[in-house]
């Protein structure tokens, strides 16, 4: 129980950067929140709502990624070396169901693999800092309360 | 006589390392945007700032060095098409400064990220901060921002120095390499 809320709250902060970075972009800010939601099909008019309704999607999206996160480690106590392995393999992931396979199918692509490389270099990195963020603040909160605990 | 009191030793607390991680993410974020108004292969969109830089640097010679070297051969000022170094030399910047977009945002080797970064924004500052539309303190700030990421070991908490400053340290009571590796993390 403890990993999975530890993994949880490190996925809502991960996905918290992750959102503010969406907030210093050229154009204005947000701009790309109301892309998270194209991942699923969604559409919103209001391009207000669209972006704060991204943005939320993004932070449970983090949330979710974080509870599995959590889940993977069985109640255990891990190395940080595991712990950013693991949220590596999990920012990869992210990457290639949303920035790659559902992008591209809400896109209609002609292939759910299909990448430039601008899209790839504006994507893969952030989404693997994504997973990186996420083992290093859960392995980070982790050695804090065993610290406190002894 | 005197009485000697040494300085305490300042030590941050978790939070403020934590604080010291984001403004490291957030600059590298800021070195990584950067990265995609020049894109390869023709890297086109750095010529007008070479350009520029030839033109107004404030170091006697640097323009020169520029047009000897970057500009070498090329037929117009507009546009690189002709120019026999730009791409290979544009390459080279681009992915100076992507290095120092990836140290930072992961914080890996993020001290050497950071002298890096320092090394590219001196350029600019030297080459861009007195041309025309220019706030000069915009590359002056980029400098010392890029300064207090080497001074202050910004990777060990939120990247992959947490894992790697130990393991190096360690190494580094053994094995040279291992000992000039850890003053890069």
């Amino acid at each position: 129980m403890q990993t999975l809320r530890r993994g949880l709250l490190a996925g809502f902060l991960a996905s918290l950067v992750l959102a503010m970075f969406d907030f210093v972009r050229d154009g204005a800010p947000g701009n790309g929140l109301p892309s998270i939601l194209h991942w699923f099909g969604i559409a919103l008019a209001d391009p207000t709502l669209s972006r704060w309704a991204g943005f939320f999607l993004l932070i449970v999206l983090g949330g979710v990624f974080g509870l599995i996160f959590g889940a993977l480690q069985r109640d255990k106590l891990i190395t940080a070396g595991r712990a950013l392995l693991t949220g590596l393999a999990l920012g990869v992931l992210w990457w290639l169901i949303f920035e790659l396979v559902l992008t591209n199918i809400m896109n209609h692509a002609s292939s759910p693999f299909s990448l430039s490389f601008g899209r790839f270099l504006s994507s893969f990195p952030l989404d693997v800092l994504f997973g990186v963020l996420l083992g290093a603040i859960y392995v980070q909160w982790q050695e804090r309360h065993a610290a406190e605990a002894s | 006589m005197g009485e000697h009191t040494a300085a305490a030793p300042i030590t941050l607390s978790e939070r403020s390392s934590n604080g010291l991680a984001l403004l490291r993410i957030f600059v590298g974020y800021l070195w990584f945007q950067q990265l995609f108004w020049k894109l390869p292969p023709t890297f086109a969109g750095l010529y007008a700032y070479v350009v520029r830089e030839s033109q107004h640097a404030i170091l006697p010679g640097y323009g020169t060095l520029l047009q000897h070297s970057f500009l070498a051969g090329c037929p117009s000022l507009s546009t690189p098409t002709g120019c026999t170094a730009f791409v290979p030399l544009a390459a080279c910047v681009w992915t100076a400064e992507l290095v120092v977009a990836i140290s930072l945002l992961f914080g890996l080797f993020t001290r050497f990220g950071a002298m890096l970064a320092t090394i590219l924004s001196l350029q600019l500052y030297v080459g861009l901060a007195y041309s025309l539309g220019e706030w000069i303190w915009t590359y002056g700030m980029l400098v010392l921002l890029a300064l207090f990421l080497v001074a202050v070991p910004a990777g060990r908490r939120l990247g992959v120095d947490y894992w790697l400053a130990p393991r190096l340290q360690e190494a580094g009571q053994h094995h040279r390499w291992a000992r000039i590796a850890s003053w890069f993390v």
